[in-house]
């Protein structure tokens, strides 16, 4: 029964942190105010404050991650809406994601090495910037740690989301096709959840691009870290 | 409260797609996740209409403008790993960071150009 309280709360509180968030990014609007942030960081200022431990908020919250698969499959839909426009944008984006995948892989582990971590780390670092399950997967492969994976597959995710206007602002990217490229080659589901934000054409573009690149990682990385180390 | 009714159908459809997309990822081995190889079966049977848009749209709609409400249990989980991050560690936050920024900028410069170059923009 208890158990059932504790779910129910930790649902009903995040789906309310949540809006809230919401509400704060329609006031302010900039990166740092995307919902994903804010409602992080609300939700473990309340873990912190009341010493819930993650695990008991997880009681309410592994309802909500299950709902993260039919979240991904519902990606199809803007992809179906917009397939039209996308084939006809095919090629630069394709070739924008290689282009992704193959820096990704190539600045983490020449970053990572360099400043003398361990085998072990960089590998775990090698293959960020895809989604949390083939990421694991990679590191696996090539002998790094999973769960490290999975946090900075977070970071990658997180950290987009954060710096999304700079970046775009330097690199001088304006267009929803570059844009949907650059979230979705850098920052995976999370960077498609905000580009989602922006518009569904930003965010099929931002789809196409997590799952080419989860791919191509998957496929290059065990060769390419060969090549390197 | 038909809205709501109707949407819970579209998520319930979603939901049997994510689960065959998890069947069809464990009998074939596939490194792919199952709602990645969920997603490519929806959008068949969206393409050969063999499922119709009106089946899934307020749902789908619905999830994807709040795509990000359903990444919070996992983001909250970095709670658990704060100390990680302390003294050097702080350093592969770092890392991750500039690598995300490199990819992120040098993507989508890249396909914006190429897409611009060949006069692929359409509005």
């Amino acid at each position: 029964m208890s158990e059932f309280v504790i779910a129910i709360s930790a649902i009903i509180g995040t789906f309310f942190i949540y809006h809230l968030a919401i509400r704060i990014h329609r006031t302010w609007r900039y990166s740092l105010t995307a919902p994903v942030l804010v409602a992080t960081i609300l939700i473990i200022s309340v873990l912190i404050i009341f010493r819930i431990p993650y695990e008991t908020y997880m009681v309410g919250g592994k309802w909500i991650n299950e709902l993260l698969g039919p979240a991904v499959v519902a990606l199809a839909y803007p992809l179906y809406k917009y397939k039209d426009t996308l084939k006809q944008v095919a090629a630069p984006i394709l070739a924008g994601t290689l282009l992704g995948g193959v820096v990704g892989i190539t600045t983490g582990l020449l970053l990572a090495q360099w400043a003398g971590f361990e085998s072990a780390i960089v590998y775990s670092l090698t293959p960020k910037s895809v989604t949390t399950p083939v990421a694991m997967a990679v590191t696996d492969t090539i002998g790094g740690v999973m769960p490290l994976a999975a946090i900075f597959v977070m970071i990658a995710g997180i950290g987009g989301v954060l710096m999304h206007h700079y970046v775009f602002r330097l690199f001088q990217v304006n267009h929803y096709l570059g844009r949907g490229v650059g979230m979705g080659s850098a920052s995976h589901a999370i960077g498609t959840a905000t580009s989602m934000e922006v518009s569904q054409l930003e965010g099929a573009v931002s789809t196409i691009s997590m799952v080419i690149s989860a791919v191509v990682v998957s496929i290059i990385t065990p060769s390419l870290v060969q090549l390197m180390m | 409260m038909e809205k709501v009714g109707k949407m819970i159908v579209h998520i319930v459809l979603l939901y049997i797609i994510f689960q065959f997309g998890n069947w069809i990822q464990r009998t074939l081995h596939l490194f792919i996740p199952g709602s990645v190889i969920g997603m490519m079966v929806l959008f068949i049977l969206l393409s050969t209409k063999l499922i119709r848009v009106s089946w899934i749209e307020e749902g789908a709609n619905y999830i994807v403008a709040n795509l990000a409400f359903f990444f919070i249990p996992v983001t909250v989980g970095i709670i658990d790993y704060y100390d990680l991050f302390l003294g050097k560690g702080a350093l592969l936050i770092l890392i991750v960071l500039v690598s995300t920024m490199l990819v992120m900028g040098g993507s989508g410069f890249f396909s914006q150009w190429l897409m611009r170059r060949k006069g692929w923009e359409h509005e």
